[in-house]
């Protein structure tokens, strides 16, 4: 069943990360991918994470749909202008590849090429607007294309950035722009993202909550300190902190599948977006903790 | 103005070591406020230069050094100053840098400063970038805030989810310009227009180089 048919059926859709390496060693990364494989209803390929240089998502995307995996392809816009990203997205087409999820993408500064010279030609809800052209067989400009794209797009949403009101405009452009589901930034506080949905919930698009799995009560602290849009309430941290060194992993993987298990015992959203974040083996644990397997 | 910060010295000295006499152009205008070009860099200048045994066959602060013509009548009294030296050095910006590669096309001309961009000065010896002369105005759409300089990403949109309490996830130092424009908005009752999505920019509007030639449209205009 494909990734927009999942959503159709109104399954509880669940899609899980692969990021491709530096350099051309894929065995690990292809491991990863096998595990999945079957579980889930499709799985993101990232896009230069972090702007870090990697692989380029479509040639694994390309591996993942051999494997019988259903890949997103994420697209930002830093690093090719709307030739580029156009000339992608007809070339994913072909290639087969069904999704795409569209961001604007980190900024080099974040990455291992900081002299970089940062695109942003485009920006997350152009893109929507030209996955959407080329879905309808004209370029960006109007030009008539020779074959029309057949994307399922999708865009992220950040729930807790603060102030959060800009961000809940720009939910709305992108759904204006033609996102027809979203995958958030990760969110913790479940009650606080009801308010959230209660919200998105006036549009017609699919919403997968983003699910990061807390490895350690380091890294929620630094979450906390360091990345924009998460907060990771004091209770979960203290609850890893009670485990202990060895115990920490294990009962991040209970939240991640508590939470999962919460949202959709009381169908708060459409499905969830798992982000193990280095520990892409543990995604079938949650799973399974979850009652997804 | 055109904000300048001065290169490093060594640097300079580097790529003019084959040189030993100098003639110095510094500018009265931006460079001046800058502190990189006025009569006390020029004074300093010269004062180190000749501390590395070079010859500084005279100096001179241009009104205004992007100006062509202008500089070229102002440098006229010079005319020995600047045949007896084998160099020139520019003290304001790389338009006044590119005035004397124009006006001396025999010399080898060199920039001691590095352009930066296009500023405000919010206080004295405080500048801020607040337009990138993208060519295309969109400040009537967004409060009169630019977010194709405020915002390291250039975002027409609004906010990325980089946005962390009105900082920017580039750096805490900046403001999120869509936060402030967002804030901008809502003070002048504009919030609705935000709804509008923002188009792809068109960045044929800036293409290098620019000109402009205001005599020819008035001319062509009177025809």
């Amino acid at each position: 069943m494909s990734f927009k048919n999942a959503f159709d059926s109104g399954k509880f859709v669940v899609t899980a990360e692969v990021g491709p390496p530096k350099g051309t060693d894929i065995k690990e990364m292809l491991h990863h991918a096998e595990m999945l494989k079957g579980k889930l209803d499709a799985v993101n390929v990232t896009d230069n994470q972090s702007a870090v240089m990697r692989i380029c998502s479509m040639a694994i995307c390309k591996l993942l749909l051999d494997m019988g995996l259903e890949p997103i392809l994420q697209m930002t816009c830093r690093d090719r202008n709307r030739i580029g990203l156009q000339s992608d997205l007809l070339g994913a087409s072909v290639l087969g590849i069904k999704n795409v999820l569209c961001m604007t993408g980190d900024h080099p500064n974040a990455g291992d090429h900081k002299e970089a010279k940062p695109v942003y030609d485009v920006e997350s809800v152009q893109l929507l607007g030209i996955v959407n052209s080329l879905n309808n067989g004209k370029d960006m400009m109007g030009n008539e294309m020779k074959g029309s794209t057949n994307f399922f797009q999708g865009a992220v949403v950040t729930p807790e950035a603060n102030p959060v009101e800009p961000q809940l405009m720009k939910f709305e452009k992108k759904v204006k722009a033609g996102a027809k589901f979203f995958q958030t930034q990760a969110i913790y506080d479940i009650e606080k993202f009801k308010e959230f949905v209660k919200f998105a919930r006036k549009f017609p698009v699919k919403i997968l909550a983003g699910i990061v799995l807390l490895k350690s009560a380091g890294m929620a602290n630094y979450m906390n300190k360091f990345v924009p849009g998460i907060r990771v309430p004091q209770d979960l941290i203290d609850e890893i902190k009670a485990a202990g060194k060895e115990g920490a992993l294990d009962t991040g993987i209970n939240i991640a599948a508590r939470h999962i298990k919460q949202l959709q015992d009381e169908k708060i959203c459409d499905g969830v977006h798992i982000m193990a974040i280095g520990a892409e083996d543990k995604v079938p644990a949650i799973m399974e903790r979850a009652g997804l397997l | 103005m055109i904000i300048t910060a001065k290169r490093d010295f060594q640097e300079l000295m580097e790529n003019i070591k084959n040189y030993k006499s100098f003639f110095l152009i510094g500018c009265s205008e931006c460079a001046a406020l800058c502190g990189t070009g006025g009569e006390p860099e020029m004074k300093a200048m010269k004062e180190a230069l000749e501390a590395e045994g070079k010859k500084v066959t005279g100096a001179f602060v241009a009104k205004t050094g992007c100006q062509v013509l202008g500089t070229k009548v102002e440098l006229k009294p010079f005319k020995d100053a600047l045949a007896e030296t084998e160099c020139i050095l520019v003290m304001s910006c790389g338009a006044g840098t590119q005035t004397a590669v124009e006006l001396y096309e025999d010399k080898p001309v060199y920039p001691t400063n590095d352009t930066l961009f296009l500023g405000n000065m919010t206080r004295l010896q405080m500048f801020d970038e607040r337009c990138s002369l993208c060519g295309k105005c969109i400040l009537d759409k967004t409060g009169g805030i630019c977010p194709v300089t405020a915002c390291p990403k250039g975002l027409l949109n609004g906010p990325c989810g980089g946005t962390n309490e009105g900082k920017c996830e580039v750096s805490p130092d900046i403001e999120c310009a869509w936060v402030r424009i967002y804030n901008r908005m809502k003070r002048i009752n504009k919030l609705e227009d935000m709804r509008e999505i923002a188009k792809p920019k068109d960045w044929s509007a800036h293409k290098k180089p620019m000109k402009l030639n205001i005599r020819e449209k008035k001319e062509e205009a009177k025809k």
